[in-house]
């Protein structure tokens, strides 16, 4: 006589592999890792629900408990990317001071750049023109509108001086 | 004399219909094949229907509407949809781990055909089948996720 088997649970078995591996699959894909929660929990219910009408019928229980394993695996996995969403969003909060660290470093480069760098100054007072072009650096430049002034004024204010001369002072990088 | 023939004719059928029935319920292996392996057709034909022109996919990341910043998975869909029209370049440029994700998948409905045929003409290697496409399959699942789940363990 042909023996009968007796599979209670053993489609709910399989519902809950198949849940399983597609959860195991999302939760560790970070764009979708959260949603997986949600299958990952009902495989895990399929799989208790499978096992208590097996364990009382004392049908076969494999797929059951591989379904189980599973489940649990992925939902774990899927929970974990909360906290690594908590981790990137604690970079993300550091960021504007790194930005504004790298506008800073690039500022004193373009200033450093600026004082080394050949510049042409052109005054403007009334028609007439005045027109600098050195290579030296800012210091020299500096010294060569005192002499052009007078050598009176200061070094610092030597241009805020002259508030009756309207000047364009063009300062260009040149190769 | 018609009429009788095709009375057996349908009985049969409907024997041979029961039996496939019968034989799947016992086959979880089969069913579960079967079930991957529509799961993967209808990922493929989700990259092929919408469109990285059109830019039309239902799926945002989550991850990036918490956080505000790109995941390691962003772009994925864009990579698809690329591959599956044939610009590789491209799709490596939307994401450069696309093609391992997809190559996974082409495997996979490979992998699931084969070994159900094997499964149902070799029924003596059966078990040695399934273990073999258990550490199969986690292999290949373990070098194509590896950037994600470094993501995970490193903590983003």
């Amino acid at each position: 006589m042909e023996e009968v088997k007796n599979n209670t649970g053993q489609s709910l078995g399989i519902a809950a592999l198949i849940t399983a591996i597609i959860t195991f699959v999302l939760a560790v894909i970070p764009c979708v890792g959260l949603i997986a929660i949600i299958p990952g929990i009902i495989a895990i219910v399929l799989a208790t629900v499978g096992l208590s009408q097996a364990s009382r019928n004392s049908s076969p229980r494999g797929v059951l408990i591989a379904g189980l394993i599973i489940a649990i695996i992925a939902t774990m996995i899927s929970f974990s990317q909360i906290f690594v969403a908590g981790k990137i969003a604690q970079k993300a909060d550091k960021w504007p001071n790194n930005i504004q660290n790298i506008i800073n470093d690039v500022q004193d480069n373009v200033t450093k750049e600026i004082e080394d760098a050949n510049v042409s100054i052109k005054i403007e007072s009334n028609g007439d023109k005045v027109e600098i072009n050195t290579n030296a650096s800012k210091k020299d430049q500096e010294k060569k509108l005192e002499d052009l002034e007078g050598g009176t004024t200061q070094k610092q204010d030597s241009i805020q001086k002259h508030d009756s001369i309207q000047k364009h002072v063009i300062i260009r990088k040149k190769k | 004399m018609t009429v009788f023939r095709n009375m057996l004719l349908y009985e049969r059928k409907n024997k041979t219909e029961q039996k496939m029935k019968v034989r799947l319920r016992n086959e979880p292996y089969l069913i579960i094949n079967i079930f991957f392996a529509g799961v993967i057709l209808l990922v493929f034909a989700y990259s092929g229907f919408f469109s990285p022109v059109k830019d039309n996919y239902p799926v945002t990341c989550i991850h990036e509407k918490i956080t505000g910043e790109k995941c390691v998975s962003c772009g994925l869909s864009h990579s698809f949809s690329l591959i599956v029209r044939g610009r590789v370049d491209e799709a490596y440029e939307w994401n450069p781990y696309g093609m391992r994700i997809f190559l996974f998948f082409a495997a996979q409905l490979v992998i699931r055909v084969v070994f159900s045929v094997f499964y149902l003409r070799y029924p003596d290697t059966r078990k040695q089948l399934i273990l073999v496409d258990c550490i199969g399959s986690g292999i290949i699942y373990l070098i194509s996720f590896w950037p994600f789940l470094v993501n995970i363990f490193s903590g983003g």
